[in-house]
């Protein structure tokens, strides 16, 4: 997956599972204070972010995330192991 | 302290909203309908259930709607029809010690359970679960997400006796109105379909087995043909209010809660037991100070089981004899487990504001063993006054309790 499909991948992921509206979906927008997830979601992201794009996630990692921006260089680091699986299946 | 009843919501398999729910008892509506894929469970004689039609649920925010299973979903939209009835704004009590909800359901979500099992054994392990999985699942789950979805900060309680679960709540909040320590209640109960469920009946032979090619006719309580429960799902929700606070409010009342009560037949986990249900029957038409020559129809539990519709018959016979009409309402319905007490009660309710008893549906030929009451077998135009509804559930649990008009 280049940048320009985990963009795509992970856009449609955080609309689709978090109903968020699309032109929200900016790379600077912040998780919690902007597209209002909270721990609870942030839980889930990453389950989705695991089945949708073949990737496995240290919770860890999570804890330095905060921006959309955060979210796609973190699956771009780990992307080049797997590779995207289609369709969200929550 | 008279107990009125100022609203009342229903996401029923015969429809959601009241109105459309008594307007397809009216027509003599079957919910039921064959599930062929249902043939896939190994073991699993019955393929009949009885769904809830498409319902909204979109207007409740994303952050209160995560957690939400069906039944959860369900037991949120009959709320806010009951609310809405009772022209209650929550928001104006959200902070309220005075106000309870009270709302349970059988188990956790069953179809959640099982995604949730499946993934564990696959995985040999938690990984991979969603963390909202949890709240779909929890025993509480039904009552934490109404208090959720509508921002209520007061107390909240789950009572979980299976299919009497909602009938058990309602006399849990006369019980609490009446003691002075609540003036207005929240109760009702959900469960949603899936088939686990169906399965639980049909292991123990309660299920029905013999009209999977001919839905509309399962389902067929006190019948000599009957064969079984069909399982349902839905919610059911009542606004339970002190005569002085909806005076105070000017809320319309639509009907009294006349008493009620609950116990255990300390015998059996499965098998319904006729005395048991003379005794709570007894104890019901006592708590709410009313004889029973006062009662003019009695709806009945029934389920369409053998053994269950039996001892009922013959436990309504004892205390009443034969002349009060009585009727079940599975065959129209289906058996909504924890929902059903409350949607029969405010099916009850209905009947007696329009002057008509629903007449049992499927019942052709009565059985000899069920033969000692008067049954309802064709629509009936009269209004009854007082109204006895009973609910039975496993683990022995036996409710019964008692409706007036206002």
């Amino acid at each position: 997956m280049n940048h320009a499909e985990i963009v795509v991948k992970v856009n449609e992921l955080m609309h689709r599972g978090f109903e968020i509206p699309e032109d929200k979906l900016t790379p600077t927008a912040t998780l919690f204070d902007e597209l209002g997830l909270d721990s609870l979601d942030a839980v889930d992201m990453l389950v989705h972010l695991e089945e949708n794009l073949g990737i496995k996630v240290d919770a860890q990692k999570l804890v330095a995330v905060r921006t959309l921006q955060d979210i796609y260089d973190m699956v771009e680091s780990l992307a080049p192991q797997s590779q995207a699986q289609g369709q969200l299946s929550h | 302290m008279k107990v009125l009843i100022t609203g009342m919501g229903a996401v029923s398999s015969l429809g959601v909203g009241v109105g459309t729910m008594f307007k397809s008892l009216l027509e003599d509506t079957s919910a039921i309908r064959h599930y062929p894929e249902w043939a896939q469970y190994q073991g699993l004689g019955t393929h009949l259930g009885a769904p809830v039609p498409e319902y909204d649920i979109s207007r409740v925010p994303r952050a209160a709607r995560r957690t939400m299973s069906r039944m959860s979903e369900m037991a949120v939209v009959a709320t806010g029809e009951a609310l809405q009835m009772a022209d209650l704004n929550i928001g104006n009590h959200v902070n309220s010690p005075r106000v309870l909800i009270c709302m349970g359901s059988t188990t956790g979500s069953p179809s959640t359970m099982e995604t949730y099992f499946k993934k564990l054994f696959e995985r040999g392990g938690p990984e991979g679960q969603l963390g909202t999985n949890f709240f779909k699942v929890m025993n509480h789950s039904v009552a934490a997400n109404v208090a959720s979805a509508l921002g209520f900060r007061g107390p909240v309680m789950s009572p979980s006796s299976a299919c009497a679960t909602s009938a058990q709540a309602m006399i849990m909040g006369w019980e609490l109105i009446q003691s002075g320590m609540y003036d207005i209640v929240i109760a009702g109960g959900a469960d949603e379909l899936h088939y686990t469920s169906a399965a639980v009946f049909d292991i123990v032979q309660a299920a029905s087995r013999g009209y999977n090619d001919r839905p509309q006719q399962a389902s067929r309580p006190f019948d000599q043909a009957r064969d079984g429960l069909v399982v349902s799902e839905g919610a059911g929700v009542v606004i339970l209010e002190s005569e002085k606070s909806a005076q105070n409010r000017g809320a319309r009342s639509y009907a009294e809660f006349l008493g009620g009560s609950y116990f255990c037949d300390g015998t059996h986990m499965s098998q319904s037991n006729a005395s048991a249900m003379c005794e709570v029957m007894n104890t019901s038409l006592d708590r709410a100070r009313i004889q029973a020559s006062a009662v003019e129809y009695i709806n009945a539990h029934a389920t369409g089981t053998i053994q269950g519709d039996a001892e009922e018959a013959k436990a309504i016979g004892e205390v009443f004899g034969n002349r009060v009409p009585v009727s079940s309402l599975k065959g129209h319905f289906g058996h909504s487990l924890a929902a059903c007490g409350a949607i029969e009660a405010i099916s009850s309710i209905k009947m007696m504001e329009e002057g008509v008893l629903i007449p049992t549906r499927n019942l052709s030929s009565v059985d000899p063993s069920c033969s000692q009451v008067l049954h309802v077998q064709e629509k009936r135009s009269t209004r009854p006054k007082v109204v006895l509804s009973n609910n039975f559930a496993f683990g022995g649990m036996n409710t019964s309790l008692l409706l007036s008009l206002p």
